[in-house]
C-alpha cells in the first residue's frame, strides 16, 4: 500500500518499553496533506507510537520498519528526526524553568536550520516570527519570556506546543492527546491552528481518546488502535460510529482474535 | 599556630586607635584559637594552605585600580582600595538620609555606638572575622534613617593590585521601615589575600536587598563574611553569586532577632579548573513566625572543589518557623568534587522545615523535549545546565544587575567543559 510518493510508512512494527511489548505489528502510510486521526481506548499503545516515531529513549523497536521522506527514521537520532520534518506535540509538555521560551524556540528553529543548510535566524525576525504566533494561538507575548511551559496552564502548555509548530513548520505533525484538558474554546482554537497548518505538504497523525476534536479537525482517515496494532480503519464516519459505540465492541474483537489465533 | 596567623596577630597588637578595645578582645580570642586543619569542622573540606603559602602583603593603596563597570547602574559607590576606602570616589551628594561615614572620624557619642554595634552581629566562630576585627583600616558606618528608603544601590568594592592584602569592614543599619540595596564585590589581581566583613542591623519593617559578587579567580585568597541581624516584621533578599579561587569562602548568617521576619537566599557557584568555593550559611532562627527560604546551586566542572554547608537552627522559641534549604549540584567533569552537607537543628515542636541537597545530571525528560525540536543532545546538555542556574538570577530583584551578570554567567559557563 506504500508507493514513493509516501511521507510516511510504518511496516509492521514491534516496539516494547522495558521488555514489556506495547506495539505489535503496526502498520500505516500517509502521504503529504493527509490528517489521519488514530482512536482507541486507554493502554491500546496511542502515545507509545507518538514516541516510537520521535525516537524516545528507552522505547525499542523490536522488528519493522519506518520509512520517512524517504529515509530511514529508525537510523536517526531525535534531533535529526526534529530536522526532517517530524514534530510531536506532546500530551504533557515538560516545564524547563530557568530556559526562556524565546531562548529556547531561538535554539530549537537555528537548529533546525543547520540541520537544512540554512543560515541561523536573526533574533530580531525570530521575535516577530514568535509574536506572530503567540497571537495565532491567543498566547500572551509575555509568555515568551517565561520558563519553557513553566507555571503554565493546560490549556496553555498545548497552544504552546502549537505555537512552536507554527515557527518550526514541520512535514508531519503528530498530536498527541492535545484535546486532553481542554475546555471547548481551547479546543476549537487548538484545532484552528492545526486547520490553519493543513497544506498539500503538510500531513498530520491526531492521537485522540475523543471523538469531540474531530468535529473541528476533520480527519482524512481514522484508524482504531487496539492492543498495539490498527484494528480498523475507514474515514471520517467511523469516529461518530465509535462515539455512539464506544470502545467496548473491541473486546468482542480481541476475544475473536484470539479464537482465530 | 601558623605563622600567618602569629604575624597578623603581631601587626594587630601594634594598632591602637578608637577600636583597640574589640581588636584587643578579638586578639586574645585569637591567640587561643588552633589554626584549622582537616579535622576543624568547619574547615574540613577548604584546606589554607593557599593562606599560609600567600605572598600578599599590607601595601600602600595604589591609584590604578577602577572598580568593574556594571552597564547601566547608577550606584552609590563605596571604593576600597587594598583595604582603604578611597574617599575621593565618594558621591559629595548622598541622598537625603543616607549617611556614610568612617568610624575614626564620627563624634564621640556616635564612635560610642559604632564600638558597641562592632562585632555584634558577626559570630566570634569565624576565624578570620576575628583578623578582620584586628586589621580593618577604619570602620565604614552607613545609616539610613527611618522610612527612608534609597533608590540607588549601595555599591561595596573591594580592590586588590598584585600582592595586596586588604581587610575592609562595613557596618549598615536600617532604620525603621527604611530600604536600602547594597552590592559587595571584589576585583583582585594575581595574588591577593583579602577579608571582607559587612554588618547588617535591619530595623523593624526595613527591607534590604543584597548581592554578593564573589568573581575573582586565579591566586586570590578571600575569606569574608555578611551577617545579618533581622528585626520584626523586616525582609531580605540575598543574592550569591561566586566563581572559584584558590580559596573562596563565604560566612553568612542571618539572625531572626525579631518575630516575622522573612528571609531569602540564593546562590550561584560556577567553579572551573582548580578553583574553591566555601558557603557557610547559617540561619538562626531565634523567635517566632520567621521564614527561610535558601537556594543554592552549584555547576562544577575541571578539577573544581565546591563546599556547602546550610546550617538552619531553630530555637525552643522560635514556633510556626517555615524555613526551606533546597540544594542542587551538577558536576559536569568527572573530577570535580562537591562537598555538601545541610544541617537541620530543630528544638521548636510547631515548625514546618524542609530540606534536601542533589548532586544530578540534567532531567532526562526536559533533555528528550529539547531533542524533539531538534536541538542536539549536547547542546541540550548546555542549555539545561544553564538554566538550572538562571532560575535563580531570574529571581534576582534588580533587573540591571540581572542583565549585567547573565552573560557574564553565561561566558563562564560556556568556557567550562560540558562532558
Amino acid at each position: 500500500m506504500s508507493d514513493n510518493k509516501s511521507l510516511l510508512t510504518i511496516k509492521d512494527v514491534y516496539a516494547s518499553i522495558e521488555e514489556k511489548q506495547i506495539i505489535k505489528g503496526f502498520n500505516l502510510d500517509i502521504k503529504p496533506g493527509e490528517v489521519h486521526a488514530i482512536m482507541g481506548p486507554n493502554g491500546a499503545g496511542k502515545s507509545t507510537m507518538g514516541y516510537v516515531l520521535s525516537g524516545r529513549d528507552g522505547y525499542e523497536v523490536d522488528s519493522g520498519t519506518i520509512t520517512f521522506n524517504g529515509k530511514d527514521l529508525l537510523e536517526m537520532e531525535v534531533e535529526e528526526r526534529a530536522a526532517a520534518g517530524l514534530f510531536l506535540a506532546f500530551q504533557y509538555p515538560v516545564e524547563i524553568p530557568g530556559v526562556s521560551n524565546l531562548e529556547f524556540l531561538k535554539a530549537s528553529v537555528d537548529a533546525i536550520r543547520e540541520a537544512n543548510g540554512e543560515e541561523s535566524i536573526t533574533s530580531s525576525e525570530l521575535l516577530k516570527q514568535a509574536k506572530a504566533a503567540c497571537k495565532q494561538v491567543n498566547l500572551p507575548l509575555a509568555f515568551l519570556k517565561r520558563g519553557v511551559n513553566e507555571g503554565f496552564s493546560g490549556g496553555e502548555k498545548k497552544r504552546n506546543e502549537l505555537m512552536q509548530m507554527l515557527l518550526l513548520k514541520p512535514k508531519l505533525c503528530i498530536l498527541d492527546e492535545t484535546d486532553s484538558g481542554l475546555d471547548i474554546d481551547a479546543l476549537q482554537m487548538v484545532a484552528e491552528g492545526v486547520n490553519s497548518q493543513r497544506s498539500p505538504e503538510r500531513s498530520f497523525i491526531v492521537v485522540t481518546h475523543y471523538q469531540r476534536l474531530l468535529d473541528y479537525i476533520k480527519p482524512d482517515f481514522v484508524h482504531v488502535l487496539a492492543d498495539g496494532k490498527i484494528v480498523k480503519s475507514g474515514d471520517a464516519s467511523l469516529a461518530l460510529e465509535l462515539e455512539s459505540q464506544g470502545y467496548a465492541w473491541l473486546e468482542t474483537h480481541k476475544d475473536e482474535e484470539s479464537t482465530e489465533g | 599556630m601558623s605563622e600567618w596567623l602569629e604575624s597578623a596577630i603581631s601587626r594587630g597588637q601594634k594598632i591602637d586607635d578608637w577600636l583597640t578595645p574589640k581588636r584587643t578582645r578579638a586578639l586574645e580570642l585569637l591567640s587561643t584559637t588552633q589554626w584549622p586543619t582537616r579535622k576543624t569542622e568547619a574547615w574540613r573540606y577548604t584546606p589554607l594552605r593557599a593562606i599560609q603559602n600567600t605572598k600578599a602583603t599590607e601595601v600602600e593603596a595604589t591609584s590604578d585600580l577602577t572598580p568593574l563597570a556594571i552597564a547601566d547602574l547608577a550606584a552609590i559607590e563605596l571604593v576600597f582600595k587594598n583595604g582603604k576606602l578611597d574617599k575621593s570616589l565618594l558621591a559629595s551628594n548622598l541622598p537625603d538620609g543616607l549617611t556614610i561615614s568612617l568610624g575614626s572620624e564620627l563624634a564621640a557619642q556616635q564612635q560610642t555606638q559604632a564600638v558597641a554595634d562592632f562585632s555584634e552581629v558577626k559570630p566570634d566562630r569565624h576565624l578570620f572575622g576575628l583578623v578582620n576585627d584586628a586589621l580593618a583600616q577604619d570602620v565604614v558606618i552607613v545609616n539610613v534613617e527611618a522610612g527612608v528608603k534609597i533608590e540607588q544601590p549601595l555599591r561595596i568594592s573591594a580592590l586588590l593590585s598584585q600582592g595586596a592584602e586588604s581587610h575592609t569592614r562595613v557596618q549598615i543599619t536600617l532604620g525603621e521601615g527604611a530600604e536600602l540595596a547594597v552590592i559587595e564585590d571584589v576585583q583582585a589581581q594575581g595574588d591577593t589575600l583579602n577579608t571582607a566583613f559587612v554588618e547588617y542591623f535591619v530595623s523593624p519593617k526595613a527591607h534590604l536587598e543584597h548581592y554578593r559578587f564573589a568573581l575573582q579567580t586565579g591566586s586570590n585568597v578571600s575569606v569574608g563574611g555578611c551577617h545579618f541581624n533581622m528585626l520584626d516584621h523586616s525582609t531580605m533578599h540575598s543574592t550569591i553569586v561566586a566563581f572559584g579561587s584558590d580559596l573562596s569562602r563565604l560566612d553568612t548568617d542571618i539572625i531572626h532577632s525579631g518575630e516575622f521576619v522573612d528571609a531569602k537566599l540564593n546562590a550561584i557557584y560556577l567553579l572551573d579548573h582548580n578553583e574553591l568555593f566555601d558557603l557557610h550559611a547559617t540561619v538562626e532562627h531565634a523567635m517566632p513566625n520567621g521564614t527561610t527560604e535558601e537556594n543554592v546551586r552549584c555547576i562544577v566542572g575541571g578539577k573544581a572543589k565546591a563546599v556547602f554547608n546550610g546550617r538552619i537552627h531553630i530555637h525552643r522559641d522560635a514556633q510556626k518557623t517555615l524555613a526551606e534549604l533546597n540544594n542542587r549540584n551538577l558536576l559536569v567533569s568527572k573530577t570535580a568534587e562537591i562537598n555538601t552537607k545541610p544541617e537541620l537543628e530543630i528544638y521548636a515542636d510547631d515548625v514546618r522545615c524542609a530540606h534536601g541537597a542533589t548532586s544530578a545530571e540534567v532531567d532526562k525528560q526536559a533533555l528528550y523535549y529539547l531533542q524533539t525540536r531538534g536541538i542536539s543532545r549536547a547542546q541540550a546538555n548546555i542549555i539545561l545546565n544553564f538554566g538550572f542556574i538562571n532560575e535563580l538570577i531570574d529571581l534576582m530583584p534588580n533587573e540591571v544587575l540581572a542583565e549585567w551578570i547573565r552573560p557574564i554567567i553565561r561566558q563562564r559557563f560556556s568556557s567550562m567543559k560540558v562532558n
